[in-house]
């Protein structure tokens, strides 16, 4: 017990101190974000005026309390929860039919709620849509400030009936992609395509089937990164510029998990969408696969490698929490609540990568084998890291446990993904490593061959 | 069983000391309430007396004693209880209403408890056992809870005990037998006085649905005679299932590894720590209580026996056949005096049990039954174990009753072998498998051996010898601290199984699977499964020897040469029934049918881990071994590591680079097998029942099933009817084989040279493409191009470990051809759960590929005969796949046409013209090539000794099946069940359909149509035609199809997806559109195997040849196996508690049902050429034999057919499903299974278009 609670502490206070291996400069934390207690929507009667505003505001509110960082404040991109409600209050005018001054168009028309329902609830896949106008609207606040003014092209996911496009657009972005992966939608998309001027373009396309793993002929709504950034006109960036994209949707339920790896493998080794740049995925996720996206170090159940992974790729920010019932499925789908982790709501997470990620030491074509070690590391979370350390390069592990300043007996779980990159960056230098056989593992394909 | 309770009892008494020293705590309390029993004896002496039960007073006087123990036990247990009683008395009446027996005149027990006032203290007794009956556990915890107050009971007991001594006793003879073994499953043969004089309502209700099974079975008087007798015994079995549960599993197998390693000790304590746990005592049963007895009896210790007898009462169990056994035994041994002898037969037959049952199921060890004999023998001196335990059984299945009935004209084959031969080849055989592993030469060709070569070969060897030294180190290191960790006793742990060989024999296995690891390791789970297995395989063998077995199994089988030699006479026996006959007449020794325990699939899993581990722990080598420029480190040559398949992730051990290194440059020229992996050098031992045959001491199982499934065998036993079935295996085990030398040779030149892919010879790893190596770091690339390098070291990475892992599977295969080489050598066989049959040995055999059946031909020729040539050439035809439309004579013809190039390809098989290699058999062909030039060069080819086996194939036999089942007259001619002038070939048949299709899709402008312009052919649709029938699903369909078309090269590949897409449609609207009875019959399966298994059954039923079928599938259940290294989840999806996968017992009702007809054909063409006198051997739907002998076998196989289809299978089975699915459930409300199914069956079946069968069917081999 008395030992137990000695790692406790050593735990906490290794979190105190633990600072990212490399200048932060910015936005390079972990900025975790909680938020208060959702209110009740009903998806029903969506023009419920009574919604609290001050619950979707970005303060943090009163809830559990946050990981790693509790001691920050939470960053608040630049709109204090004054100037939101201004905003809002604008386009909830601007639903009146009014003009807002600085659209050069008609503000479009969301189109009448219940007919949307009936629209997404008629497609034949299982899917979530976002039908309610006002959240549909927050979703565009979280976008970012001055959508109106950036470059940063907006990849939507999925949209369905449409109500969050033109949200966005209403909201003045200047580049929507709409891609949908189901053709029902795509004819009201198009009609919609063709009354704009360039700023909707409108794609067959699914954004979670992108660069499937396998051979064959690729067939819409698969279809390959590369042709679809061409199409854009986007060509490969540098990864410390700007962001080019971001990229709002919904993640299938399906396999949750599967696709949070294989962006990340994506991610770190600079394929698919990442060889254009850092794009930033907005995504809404279940709560559970949430919790243990960002869960830390000690916490055995939940640590996961592709947290683990994400954490260091990424910041990771929480936007916004909603239940599951605001949104509208296409087919019943159960939200088995399985094991402790609550899974009411679904999470609009941010998961923007750091410009800061790649080094002199960690570049795409190595990621792979730093991959390779946390995946080995967390597949158990109990045993001693000095033990995998020596599987890999046989009595080299205290060596480096020492350089890294841990204690010999700690555990894979307890390890922070900070240190994670550390302790590969030893490796990389440490010429016993070089030679050992994890080097020549490769990683298999996560996913099955083909695709459904 | 008093009895022997007594002998121990006093003994007890006077040796008190010693008896605490044994078993400490538990047999305290025992102990206080004997000599309780003893105090009060007198009195309960006289009601016991009064009741009339007993009239031998002699015996009374220990009965009494026992009896009084037990009601001692049940009372303390009763008092302990007296609130919880009394709520219960009050709650009652409520309960007991639904029983609806009240108005009945004599009162039950179980009303006297339920109506009984609290005030009634005499009936209070029977109040209390009543409800201590029905809540066992509760009284059992609340025993062990307050063993504190256990003097202040004690003196409550005494009082209680005066007042109620009379009525105590009546519910006592209920109880003690009954009321108790009601939960153990003995109860339905004990004299039960409760349920004999009033039964309750549940058996009221039990037999009334007896009758009612009865009455319908009786109804269904079409089911034939056996299988419904079957079916009875099945359905009756039910209801009672003697499942034991994994944990009973365990502890049994736990015991008997305790006896096997002759740990006496550890067994009798840990079944002393389960009986002392109220929660653990529940599993045991009077198998596990006889295991420890028989080890006592070994010793001779009766006093010892008693005891467990005792412990057997305590425990509410009744001793069966084996705890007397035991007894005997022991009195056998220790030359007990006779008086005690006759009073323990005495009690044998009071409880109903017989002495000649004794001999005839028992299963005796060593040299038990003589013991037993002796004892019994010591008293009736005159007595002889009956021997008419085989009593013949003349119930066969209608279809091959005549075959069994009258044998007058059979011809049963002999071996081209004399006895003495056959006695030394069993002699060699028995030295194999006793030897347990086989070493032999590779064929792998000496390169010459460079000194490089040799170097690493004298390291291997050191190595091999270090590792052996470190590994028995650890091991008996390791063993020492399981052996004195102080865990708990009740608890199972691995040691006993540590104990079973040597140490050195487990470190022989480790060591061997180090060198067998392919190339990118193997999962954990696998690789322990591998290594638990060896480990009980070994100590199966090394079990029988111990037993005495062995000696015993060649005096019967000398016996048994007589049959199959040739120079004896004939004889109208089968083998089986010859053997059995051997057997009866020599009932001295060991029983040959032990029942082989089998482990629990996790401990077997739980021992390989163990072994896994304790290599990666200590298999060492030095990192400099290779390279000295590496700095020197003692680095693991195994590692465990996990791979990732989506979210799972998988264990993985994989072996060192620097391991596989030295492996491969050493090229090791011995290659190490387990002795069943090698076929048989003498006939094997015939199946007599479902638990002995095949190999000589190795285990076979009757029935392949997965890992730790039981349900078959559990079927099997209870089946009587199995004989035509174990009788057609047997027949199949009975052929001999031998090497074509000539073609080894060749194609181990070919193998040794560069190997072939398109001649199936798998070529070595020098020929495999390079992996490609690039700098990531450089520049040069961009990252796509890198992203595409990796992916394409990744694939070539893949291709070079299927590429090992291929050569060495031809590696084995050839190079136990080449030890085979001047053999001759049998095969045994088994089948799986749809009675498919398999020969045993895994790698080669005549089931392989094109190569392996090449090389395989009789042992025994035969002449060709007239027309035997002619078969031969048309065979050869058949190998290349040629002229399939063409009739006999057509392929005859085209044969004389070709003469020149098959005796260029029989001459100059490697330089010639190589016209065999074209051929779709290539290997096949080449060998018919040869053995046609032999027999032409020959003087008189018509005298030509062929040992040649010439196939005939079934054309596609799934579909003759479905068109013979629904009388389809379009579907049949196509399978050329009609007479036609040329033979039909369904697969040319649907392709031509599919053109047509695509004929006119591509006029209406599909693209996709019009690019498979010309590429429609037989090949592409033959595997999808083939397995529909067999369920194949559209997605499945499809892969075969991208297959087909992938391999046409001119094939354009961006359109392979769609292609076969499109293609597997219209393959199957293409058989949908020519079967169509198929379709309404596999509908009909379908349905009702979905109805089954909706309601939570499994899917049963019965062959025409009386062999029960379950489909073993299963939801999965999880058990986590828990091990420092790593938790192995081992999925079962074969437990039979779980509930049925619906999904897969639908889907697979239609082709397991159309496979169990298939072998049922297979087997009774077997049964009836074995009576004819034939060579016959089958791979599923082909059947082999002498050419000369084709005709009599197409002959038997057309008339077995027709007999088969003539039978009413459909109506058969869906009355089998009426009677087992709802015969049953009458009575309960559960009509959602019944009504759809009764009407599914009885209006739904398809309707028989009025073909006469025997019209129908001309021919059903491909001729």
């Amino acid at each position: 017990m008395s030992t137990k609670l000695c790692k406790l502490v050593v735990l906490a206070v290794r979190a105190a101190n633990c600072r990212h291996p490399r200048s932060i400069t910015g936005s390079g934390q972990v900025v975790l974000t909680t938020m208060g207690p959702s209110g009740v929507f009903n998806c029903g009667a969506p023009s419920s005026q009574s919604r609290a505003y001050s619950l979707d505001s970005l303060s943090s509110g009163p809830g559990r309390p946050s990981l790693g960082r509790s001691a920050q404040q939470p960053r608040v991109e630049g709109i204090s929860a004054a100037s939101a409600l201004t905003q809002r209050n604008l386009s909830a005018v601007a639903l009146q039919g009014q003009r807002r001054p600085m659209c050069r168009y008609d503000l479009l028309d969301i189109g009448d709620v219940e007919e949307n329902i009936i629209r997404a609830k008629a497609c034949k896949l299982i899917r979530h849509f976002i039908v309610d106008p006002t959240m549909a609207e927050l979703v565009a606040k979280h976008l970012g400030p001055g959508l109106e003014d950036t470059k940063t092209i907006i990849f939507e996911c999925n949209p369905g009936p449409g109500v969050l496009t033109k949200t966005l657009l209403n909201a003045g972005a200047q580049r929507v992609v709409a891609l949908e992966g189901d053709k029902s939608f795509l004819p009201d998309l198009q009609v919609l395509e063709n009354r704009l001027d360039g700023q909707l373009e409108v794609v067959h396309c699914d954004f979670f089937k992108l660069d499937p793993i396998g051979s064959g002929s690729v067939k819409a709504p698969t279809m390959f990164s590369d042709k679809l950034f061409t199409d854009m006109g986007i060509s490969e960036a540098s990864w410390t510029d700007d962001i080019p994209v971001k990229v709002i949707g919904i993640l299938p339920l399906r396999n949750q998990r599967g696709m949070l790896l294989k962006m990340v493998y994506a991610l770190f080794e600079r394929l698919s969408v990442y060889r254009y740049g850092r794009v930033e995925l907005n995504l809404f996720i279940s709560e559970k696969e949430y919790m243990k996206l960002v869960s830390r170090p000690g916490d055995m159940m939940n640590y996961r490698a592709f947290g683990v992974l994400w954490q260091m790729a990424c910041d990771i920010t929480l936007l916004h929490k909603e239940p599951w019932h605001s949104f509208v499925s296409s087919k019943q789908c159960r939200t088995v609540q399985k094991g402790k982790i609550p899974n009411d709501h679904m999470c609009l997470v941010r998961l923007q990568p750091r410009a800061d990620l790649f080094s002199s030491w960690l570049s795409p074509s190595n990621a792979g084998t730093l991959l390779m070690m946390v995946k080995q590391c967390l597949a158990k979370r109990k045993v001693k890291l000095v033990d995998r350390l020596n599987l890999w390069s046989p009595d080299s592990g205290s060596k480096l446990l020492e350089e890294m300043g841990l204690p010999e007996d700690i555990l894979t779980g307890n390890v922070f993904p900070e240190e994670y990159l550390r302790l590969f960056q030893l490796m990389e230098k440490s010429q016993e490593f070089t030679q050992s056989w994890l080097y020549d593992e490769i990683l298999e394909n996560t996913q099955r061959e083909g695709w459904a | 069983m008093s009895l022997i309770r007594i002998c121990a009892f006093s003994k007890c008494l006077y040796r008190r000391s010693l008896f605490q020293r044994c078993i400490p705590p538990v047999t305290h309390v025992d102990y206080c309430r004997l000599c309780f029993g003893i105090r009060n004896g007198p009195v309960r002496h006289i009601s016991v007396l009064v009741l009339g039960k007993i009239i031998d007073l002699f015996h009374t006087l220990f009965f009494l004693i026992v009896l009084e123990a037990r009601i001692q036990q049940l009372q303390s247990d009763g008092i302990l209880d007296i609130q919880h009683v009394n709520v219960h008395v009050l709650k009652a009446p409520k309960s007991g209403k639904g029983s609806g027996s009240g108005k009945s005149p004599k009162s039950t027990l179980r009303e006297k408890g339920d109506i009984v006032k609290p005030k009634q203290t005499l009936t209070k007794g029977a109040a209390k056992s009543q409800s201590s009956k029905t809540q066992p556990s509760r009284w059992l915890q609340k025993l062990s809870q307050e063993k504190t107050n256990k003097i202040k009971r004690e003196q409550v007991l005494q009082k209680k005990n005066v007042k109620e001594m009379p009525p105590t006793v009546k519910p006592q003879a209920g109880l003690m037998t009954p009321g108790r073994s009601y939960k153990t499953k003995s109860a339905q043969q004990a004299p039960d006085v409760q349920a004999q004089s009033q039964p309750s309502p549940e058996l009221l209700a039990q037999a009334q649905e007896n009758a009612e099974v009865e009455e319908l079975e009786k109804r269904l008087s079409l089911v034939s005679d056996l299988t419904s007798s079957a079916s009875t015994e099945r359905l009756l079995g039910d209801r009672e299932p003697a499942v034991c549960s994994d944990a009973q599993f365990g502890i049994r197998s736990y015991l008997e590894a305790c006896v096997f390693s002759g740990d006496l000790e550890r067994a009798n304590r840990f079944l002393l720590s389960q009986h002392r746990i109220l929660s653990r005592r529940k599993l045991l049963d009077v198998g596990m209580y006889n295991t420890v007895m028989r080890i006592w009896a070994k010793k001779g210790t009766l006093n010892q026996i008693g005891r467990i007898f005792i412990l057997v009462e305590e425990a509410g169990l009744k001793p069966n056949l084996g705890s007397y056994c035991a007894a005997l035994e022991c009195m056998g041994r220790s030359d007990s005096c006779p008086r005690v002898v006759s009073r323990c037969l005495n009690h044998l037959e009071a409880e109903g049990l017989s002495l000649d049952n004794l001999f005839g199921q028992f299963v005796f060890r060593q040299d038990e039954r003589d013991m037993v004999l002796k004892a019994v023998c010591s008293v009736r001196p005159e007595y002889q174990p009956a021997s008419d335990y085989l009593t013949p059984d003349d119930r066969h299945p209608s279809l091959v009753q005549d075959l069994y009935l009258q044998r007058e004209g059979h011809h049963y084959p002999k071996l081209d072998f004399t006895r003495e031969e056959l006695q030394e080849r069993f002699g060699q055989q028995l030295e194999v498998e006793q030897g347990c592993t086989v070493t032999i030469d590779s064929v792998e060709t000496v390169r010459p051996i460079t000194v490089h070569i040799a170097n690493m070969r004298t390291l291997l060897d050191e190595l091999r010898s270090q590792w052996r030294k470190t590994l028995l180190a650890a091991l008996k290191e390791r063993k020492m601290i399981l052996a004195s960790t102080k865990s708990r006793d009740y608890k199972l742990n691995l040691y006993p199984y540590l104990c079973l060989l040597d140490d050195k024999e487990y470190v022989d296995i480790m060591i061997q699977s180090v060198s067998n690891l392919p190339l990118s390791g193997e999962s954990l789970k696998v690789l322990a499964r591998d290594l638990g297995n060896r480990v009980y395989t070994k100590c199966s063998i090394r079990q029988k020897g111990q037993d005495l077995m062995v000696e015993k199994l060649g005096s019967v089988y000398s016996g048994y040469t007589d049959l199959l030699a040739k120079d004896t006479e004939d004889c109208l026996a089968l083998p089986r029934e010859q053997w059995l006959k051997l057997e009866a007449a020599n009932p001295s020794g060991p029983t040959l049918q032990g029942e082989e325990l089998q482990w629990p699939y996790i401990v077997s899993v739980e021992l390989g881990t163990y072994m896994v581990d304790l290599m990666v722990k200590n298999l060492k080598i030095n990192s400099d071994i290779l390279n000295p420029a590496y700095e020197r480190k003692l680095i693991p040559i195994l590692y465990h590591m996990y791979t990732f398949r989506s979210t799972r992730q998988v264990g993985f051990i994989k072996p060192h680079p620097l391991l596989t290194q030295i492996q491969q440059d050493a090229t090791e020229t011995r290659l190490t097998f387990d002795s069943y992996v090698m076929p048989m050098l003498c006939p094997p031992v015939p199946w007599i029942s479902a638990k002995y045959g095949g190999y000589l001491l190795s285990p076979t199982k009757l029935m392949r099933s997965t890992d730790g499934a039981t349900q078959h065998e559990r079927l099997l036993e209870r089946c009587r009817g199995l004989h035509p079935v174990l009788d057609s295996l047997n027949q199949l085990g009975s052929c001999a084989w031998r090497v074509n030398g000539p073609l080894l040779d060749i194609i181990v030149s070919v193998f040794n040279r560069r190997g072939s892919d398109k001649l199936g010879v798998p070529p070595p790893l020098s020929e495999a493409p390079r992996v490609p190596h690039f700098n990531a770091n450089d520049p040069a690339f961009t990252s796509a191009e890198k992203a595409h390098m990796k992916k394409e070291v990744v694939k070539a990475k893949k291709k070079y470990s299927e590429m090992h892992s291929l050569r060495m599977d031809a590696l084995y295969k050839l190079s136990i051809a080449s030890h085979m080489r001047d053999k001759k050598f049998w095969f045994p066989h088994n089948m799986d759960f749809r009675g498919r049959t398999y020969p045993c040995p895994p790698h080669f055999n005549h089931l392989g590929s094109d190569v392996t059946r090449a090389l395989l031909v009789f042992a025994e020729g035969k002449a060709l005969g007239a027309k035997g040539l002619d078969w031969v050439k048309i065979h050869l035809v058949n190998l290349t796949g040629l002229r399939k439309r063409s009739s006999l004579e057509g392929r005859l013809e085209y044969a004389n046409s070709l003469m020149e190039e098959i005796l260029d390809s029989a001459d100059n098989p490697l330089n010639g013209r190589k016209w065999w290699m074209d051929a779709d058999e290539p290997w096949q062909a080449l060998g018919c090539c040869m053995e046609i030039a032999n027999a032409v060069r020959a003087p008189d080819p018509a005298q030509y000794i062929s040992h040649f086996p010439v196939h005939q194939d079934g054309s596609c036999n799934g579909l003759q099946h479905y068109a013979a089942l629904g009388r389809d007259v379009i579907g049949a001619t196509s399978v050329n069940l009609m007479p036609c002038d040329v033979p039909q070939d369904v697969y040319s048949g649907v392709a031509q359909q599919v053109e047509e299709f695509r004929v006119r899709d591509a006029e209406k402008g599909l693209k996709i149509a019009q690019v498979l312009e010309g590429y429609i052919s037989r090949k592409v649709v033959k595997q999808t035609v083939m397995t529909l029938v067999y369920g194949v699903t559209r997605y499945g369909g499809r892969l075969q199809i991208e297959k087909r078309l992938k391999e046409i090269e001119e094939f354009p590949k961006e359109y392979v997806w769609d292609a076969s897409h499109y293609l597997v449609r219209q393959v199957f609207s293409g058989l949908k559109e020519m079967f169509t009875g198929t379709r309404e019959i596999q509908d009909w399966l379908t349905d009702s195997a979905r109805l089954i298994s909706k309601s939570g059954r499994t899917v049963e039923w019965v062959t025409p040849l009386g062999l029960p079928i379950i489909q073993p599938y299963h939801r999965a259940r999880n058990q986590v196996l828990k091990h420092d290294m790593q938790d192995i989840n081992l999925q079962i999806s074969h437990d039979d508690k779980e509930r049925p996968d619906t999904v897969k017992q639908k889907n697979a009702f239609p082709p397991n049902f159309i496979h169990s007809l298939d072998s049922t054909h297979m087997m009774l063409t077997s049964l009836n050429c074995y009576s004819a006198g034939l060579t016959f051997v089958s791979v599923h739907d082909c059947f082999w034999t002498h050419a000369v002998t084709v005709d009599t076998m197409n002959k038997v196989c057309r008339e077995q057919f027709v007999a088969l289809h003539s039978q009413p299978i459909l109506q058969e089975l869906s009355n089998f499903l009426l009677l087992k699915y709802c015969g049953h459930t009458k009575q309960t409300q559960d009509t959602h299974l019944q009504t759809p199914i009764d009407t599914k069956t009885n209006t739904h079946l398809p309707l028989y278009p009025q073909i006469n069968v025997q019209a129908l069917i001309k021919n059903c081999s491909d001729s």
